[in-house]
């Protein structure tokens, strides 16, 4: 098995805080991979340098065999990597649909002075995104009307649009109710598996984890402690303790 | 004061407006864009009139059509625009974005130095009048006020167009989404790969040609000489500052409030005359720091 994407000997520190130390990973098409880790662990140093918004002071990303490592975050969208943040990063003004239509303009390079954004090609496409989500009733809404839950599956939805073969997210369901969490998941999971889209998720809430991860890579201090089945890793001592057991 | 002195003031008022609004307008775009405050938008906006004022004047005195002046203006502001503000985006600005604002402004300011003794070597120091686009279009009696259709009707047509065909394209073409949807977030735009070095680009081309515009009209109601770029970007900082920095409609508005509070000081207190921008926009601001139509931004992480 061919890795999509492989992290090698990452490092990178802030002053005196390590948020990377010999970091090697490789990322399996097909598979979501769930990160876990205490905080400060360095989870989300490690999306930030996979997507160029952090370069390491050594060690090389490579991206289906090529080295993105020195590549620009639009550089690296280009190539295939998306990536979804923490707090949604949508156009709050604009609509659901809108938001989509940014992003497929964007993706196709379209730039039209005298076109309305609603009538490039991609609009049918970027509604069949929509139902993908389950937005299709909020298409018109400014999305800083909508609730959370609902702004993460756009946003999701907006990386999607780039038509990417691998997504990061970093806590995809932070922010969202508790009690609609699987839900909202349950229907990144299926977007995800129809676009054909592999996932890597970071996430604090173990309930999460076991449920929509294939694989599971722990985090500490900057390094990667284990990987493995969820089941396994879930119920190791040593993430136990430093882990789960930080969660309660 | 009679009704033919406030028509006047009225009227002088409008007229100025009409001209510190197309060059507010495009500084106001630039700073909600590229978040840069560009000290030389002022210099766009002599160059343009320059340019008008020499090239109208050698054309007409060859005897070319006097109707030949209005689409000198906009081609002028054009080449204006796109050469010069194309320029100093690319070899400057695009250095400086990460930089801190002070930085930032002292290039800007550098810029317009230069430019400003760039125009010298260019057209001299001696007055340029070239007012035929003015005296072709006539005279119209309102109020038992004789005023030119140019400055009455004309200017603020064309700032109406300008606001309303600024405000279409920013709303609702592809292209006004994509400048709008980097104003709103640079750093999503980036995340799903908008080309955001050609948004800045042609934010900055568009606002340099509006400022240019501006000048280009001044050119046939006064006389083009040194110094009309720096009293231009010192009001055009005021009318943007009153509105709200990067608030479009609001720079209307604010021209309009400026540019009668100026025409009326002129007929009241001439000597607050260069004083009343000022006030107003120093009382707006301390009732509305964040300008008449701002926006405090929060600030994602």
């Amino acid at each position: 098995m061919t890795a999509l994407l492989e992290a090698k000997g990452l490092e990178i520190h802030f002053g005196g805080v390590v948020a990377a130390s010999d970091v090697n990973l490789q990322i399996h098409e097909g598979k979501n991979l769930a990160i876990i880790g205490p905080n400060g662990a360095g989870k989300t140093t490690f999306l930030n340098i996979c997507t160029g918004y952090l370069k390491p002071s050594a060690g090389q990303v490579f991206f289906n065999g090529k080295g993105i490592t020195r590549k620009s975050p639009r550089e690296i969208t280009r190539l295939g990597v998306a990536r979804a943040f923490q707090i949604p990063q949508l156009f709050g003004e604009h609509t659901a649909l809108e938001n989509l239509l940014i992003a497929a303009a964007a993706r196709e390079r379209r730039w039209a002075p005298f076109t309305r954004l609603g009538q490039i090609p991609e609009r049918a496409e970027m509604m069949h995104l929509l139902e993908m989500v389950n937005c299709v009733h909020v298409a018109d809404r400014p999305v800083e009307e909508l609730p959370e839950g609902q702004r993460k599956l756009i946003d999701i939805a907006v990386a999607l649009a780039l038509k990417p073969k691998l997504l990061f997210m970093d806590e995809p369901t932070s922010g969202v109710a508790s009690s609609e969490k699987f839900a909202v998941l349950d229907i990144v999971a299926k977007a995800l598996t129809e676009s054909k889209v592999t996932s890597v998720f970071v996430e604090h809430d173990m309930g999460i984890v076991e449920r929509f991860a294939d694989e599971v890579a722990v985090w500490n201090r900057g390094e990667v402690l284990h990987r493995g089945m969820p089941d396994d890793i879930l119920s190791h001592a040593d993430v136990v303790r430093d882990v789960i057991g930080e969660e309660i | 004061m009679n009704l033919q002195l406030i028509a006047l003031a009225v009227f002088d008022g409008v007229a100025y407006a009409a001209l510190v609004f197309m060059v507010a307008v495009g500084l106001t775009l630039i700073f909600g864009v590229l978040r840069i405050l560009n000290v030389a938008h002022g210099s766009f906006y002599a160059i343009g009139a320059y340019v008008v004022a020499s090239v109208g004047g050698a054309i007409f005195a060859a005897g070319w059509s006097p109707w030949l002046a209005f689409p000198l203006m906009l081609i002028a502001a054009a080449v204006v625009g796109i050469v010069l503000g194309g320029l100093i985006e690319r070899l400057l600005l695009r250095r400086i974005y990460d930089k801190e604002e002070a930085l930032q402004i002292l290039v800007t300011f550098a810029v317009f130095m230069i430019l400003e003794d760039v125009q010298r070597l260019v057209w001299g120091v001696q007055p340029y009048f070239e007012a035929t686009a003015l005296q072709s279009l006539g005279n119209i009696q309102v109020f038992g006020v004789y005023y030119t259709v140019y400055q009455l009707i004309l200017l603020p047509l064309v700032a109406l167009a300008v606001l309303a065909g600024l405000r279409l394209f920013l709303r609702h073409t592809l292209s006004g989404r994509l400048i709008l949807a980097v104003t709103e977030d640079r750093e999503a735009a980036t995340a799903i790969g908008i080309d955001t070095d050609k948004i800045y680009l042609m934010t900055f081309m568009l606002g340099a040609a509006l400022a240019a515009f501006g000048g280009a009209l001044a050119s046939a109601t006064t006389s083009v000489l040194p110094g009309i770029g720096a009293d231009m970007i010192v009001l055009s900082f005021a009318v943007a500052a009153t509105a709200g920095l990067g608030q479009i409609e609001g720079a209307a508005l604010a021209a309009l409030l400026i540019g009668l509070g100026r025409s009326f000081a002129v007929y009241l207190m001439p000597e607050l005359e260069v004083l009343i921008p000022y006030l107003i926009m120093l009382l707006v601001l301390l009732w509305r720091p964040e300008g008449l139509f701002g926006v405090t931004q929060t600030r994602k992480i």
